[in-house]
Formats: structure tokens, sequence, C-alpha cells
């Protein structure tokens, strides 16, 4: 069986380890590669030895994956929280963009849906300002980190806060678009609007739940992220 | 110790231009005289923290044997980052220069 070199064995057991973030696990490997393939030939010859050697002198694998994941997990995280910010805006300007709408088509809510729409405004409005307000703490509190040079047990308590306010932000905003939605539905089923009266609606309640998904992704793509880089803890 | 600083080295040694990580690392050896002994890989982390602080700037190229080498410059900020750095140094060195130069000032001041 033809012997492995050290060099191949280690960018491919460090883009294992960076497995959380694609992107950054190829641009590492690309760049690490040519770093250990230098420093091979910078010692005369390319044998197993003198790669063995490169790779010693590089560090233990874990280690440096750790010092990535650190910035790449705080990366994702700021990234989740400035979205929820977006998100809440757009929400905003889309919720007084359709109701600016229906002043103007002078199209107020029947008497038959009015008590229904009360409720579902109230929870809406209410959904909406916790939202608001616990995605600016988380955003506030993930943009006051300083980048850790290891990825160590307080790191990933403040990583975890974070995606934690993420997510308590991201449930009342959920329920915001839906109530929103379901709003705009009984309002459609109700009237049946020429589509040209009823397109903005639409398209405001097709912007929030644009922004609801995107949101939502990018959350879950921090927290897969994050637990899997929970092991190089264990290291 | 050397960890803690060493984000103003890896400035420090682009300071004389752009460079890649492998470049980044023989430029410590050389200004440092061999003194630091630092497994090369947390350069390399250094260097992508502080592009993402927009203390240095980065793009491909392609190196003379073929393969794709990721090259890093000071940016502005940097620039203005390492002068602060240099500077919050030089007044440490000072100061710990003057308390170690001199042993027989702090010990008249303690027989008072």
């Amino acid at each position: 069986m033809p012997q492995r070199a050290p060099v191949a064995d280690y960018l491919d057991a460090l883009t294992r380890e960076l497995s959380f973030d694609r992107s950054l696990a190829h641009r590492v490997r690309q760049e690490v590669g040519d770093h250990l393939w230098e420093a091979t030939t910078a010692r005369g010859d390319t044998s197993i030895e003198a790669q063995a050697r490169a790779v010693m002198s590089f560090g233990e694998v874990r280690e440096i994956a750790g010092q990535y994941a650190a910035l790449s997990l705080l990366r994702q995280a700021r990234r989740s929280g400035a979205i929820i910010v977006l998100a809440a805006g757009a929400l905003y300007i889309a919720m007084k963009g359709r109701v600016a709408w229906y002043g103007l088509m002078q199209w107020a809510l029947s008497d038959t849906l009015r008590p229904v729409g009360k409720v579902v405004l109230a929870i809406d409005r209410a959904a909406y300002i916790l939202a608001f307000l616990l995605g600016a703490a988380g955003w506030a509190y993930i943009s006051s980190r300083r980048v850790s040079p290891q990825f160590d047990t307080a790191c990933c308590t403040q990583l975890k806060w974070s995606l934690r306010l993420a997510m308590a932000a991201a449930c009342p905003m959920v329920v915001s678009v839906i109530a929103d939605a379901t709003v705009t539905a009984l309002r459609l089923l109700e009237e049946r609007p020429p589509i040209a009266v009823f397109l903005i609606p639409l398209l405001s309640i097709a912007v929030e739940v644009a922004f609801a998904a995107v949101l939502l992704i990018a959350i879950g793509k921090a927290l897969r992220s994050t637990l899997r880089a929970s092991s190089l803890l264990s290291s | 110790m050397l960890k803690g600083h060493l984000d103003m080295i890896v400035l420090a040694a682009l300071s004389s231009g752009p460079a890649h990580g492998y470049a980044v690392i023989q430029e410590i050896h050389r200004r440092s005289g061999g003194a630091f002994e630092l497994p090369e890989g947390t350069i390399y982390p250094a260097l992508h923290r502080l592009e993402q602080a927009g203390l240095l700037s980065s793009h491909w190229t392609t190196a003379g044997s073929g393969r794709q080498r990721r090259v890093y410059a000071l940016t502005k900020r940097g620039t203005r980052a390492l002068a602060e750095e240099r500077a919050i140094w030089q007044r440490f060195a000072d100061a710990i220069g003057g308390l170690l130069g001199h042993p027989g000032h702090a010990a008249t001041r303690t027989s008072r």
C-alpha cells in the first residue's frame, strides 16, 4: 500500500475540522497548501520526511482550526444580528406601506372582519415590538464582542447567547409575518378586489416572508456551524 | 506573552510591503533574529482576523510554481494601527527600561 503524503493528510484533516464553514475551508486549504509546499521545498526536497517537518512546524490541526472557528462563527453570528435588524426595518416599511395603500384605496375592514382584525393586529404589533427589541439587543451584544484569538469555552458561550437572542427575536418576527399574512388573506377572501388593487399588499407580504425566510436560514446556518465547531472544544 | 502581541508583529512584518503568509513568517523570523518560536500556522488566522478588522487587504495571485497564493497588504487603517501600537510599545519599553535600568533608584525610595 503506498504511503500517504503528510501534507495531503494534513490538508484533509484541516478541511474536515473547518467543515462548519465551507468557503473558509476552501480558502484555508489553498493558502495552507501553498505554505506547506513552499516550506517543504525550501528545505531542499519533497520527501515524506521533509513534508512531515513542514507539517510539524505548522502546528496542531485542531488548534489552528480553533483559531479560525472563533473568527468565522463570530462573523456568522454578527451577520444573523444584522439580518434581524434589516428584517425589522423591512417589515416596518412593508406594514406602513400596506396601511398607506389601504388608506389611499379607502379600503377599510368590513364589520364582520373588524373584531378578528383588531385581535390579530394587536398580536402583530406586540410580536413586532418584541422581535425588534430582542433583535436589537442581540445585535448590540454580538457587535460589542471582541474577536477571540482562540475558540474556547468563553467564546462558545458568547456565540450561543447571541444565537439564543437571535432565535428569541426570530420567533415573534415569524408570528408578526403570519399575523400580517392572515389579515391580508382575510381581506382578499372577503373583498376579492381586482389584482391591480391587491398587488401592493401582496408584494409587501412577499417581502416580509422573504426577509423572515432569509433570517431563519442565516440563524440555522450559524447554529449548525456553532454546533459542528463545538467538537473543537473537546481537544 | 508573544500571542498577546501577534497582531502587532504581523502588521510590523507587512510594513515593508505586501507579502504572502510564508513570506510574513520568514520576515518575522529574520527581523526578530529567530527569537520567536511560534507554530507557523498561527499566523494565518491572525492574517484573516486582521483582514476582517480592515487592517489588511488581500488578493489571490499565481506563484511561479503555478499554485494559488494569497497576498496581504497593510491598509491605511492598518498603517495607522501599527503606528499607534508602536507608540504604545515605545512608552511601555521606556517605562520598563526606566524601572529595570536603575535598581538603586527603587532601593533608595523603599529605604525612606
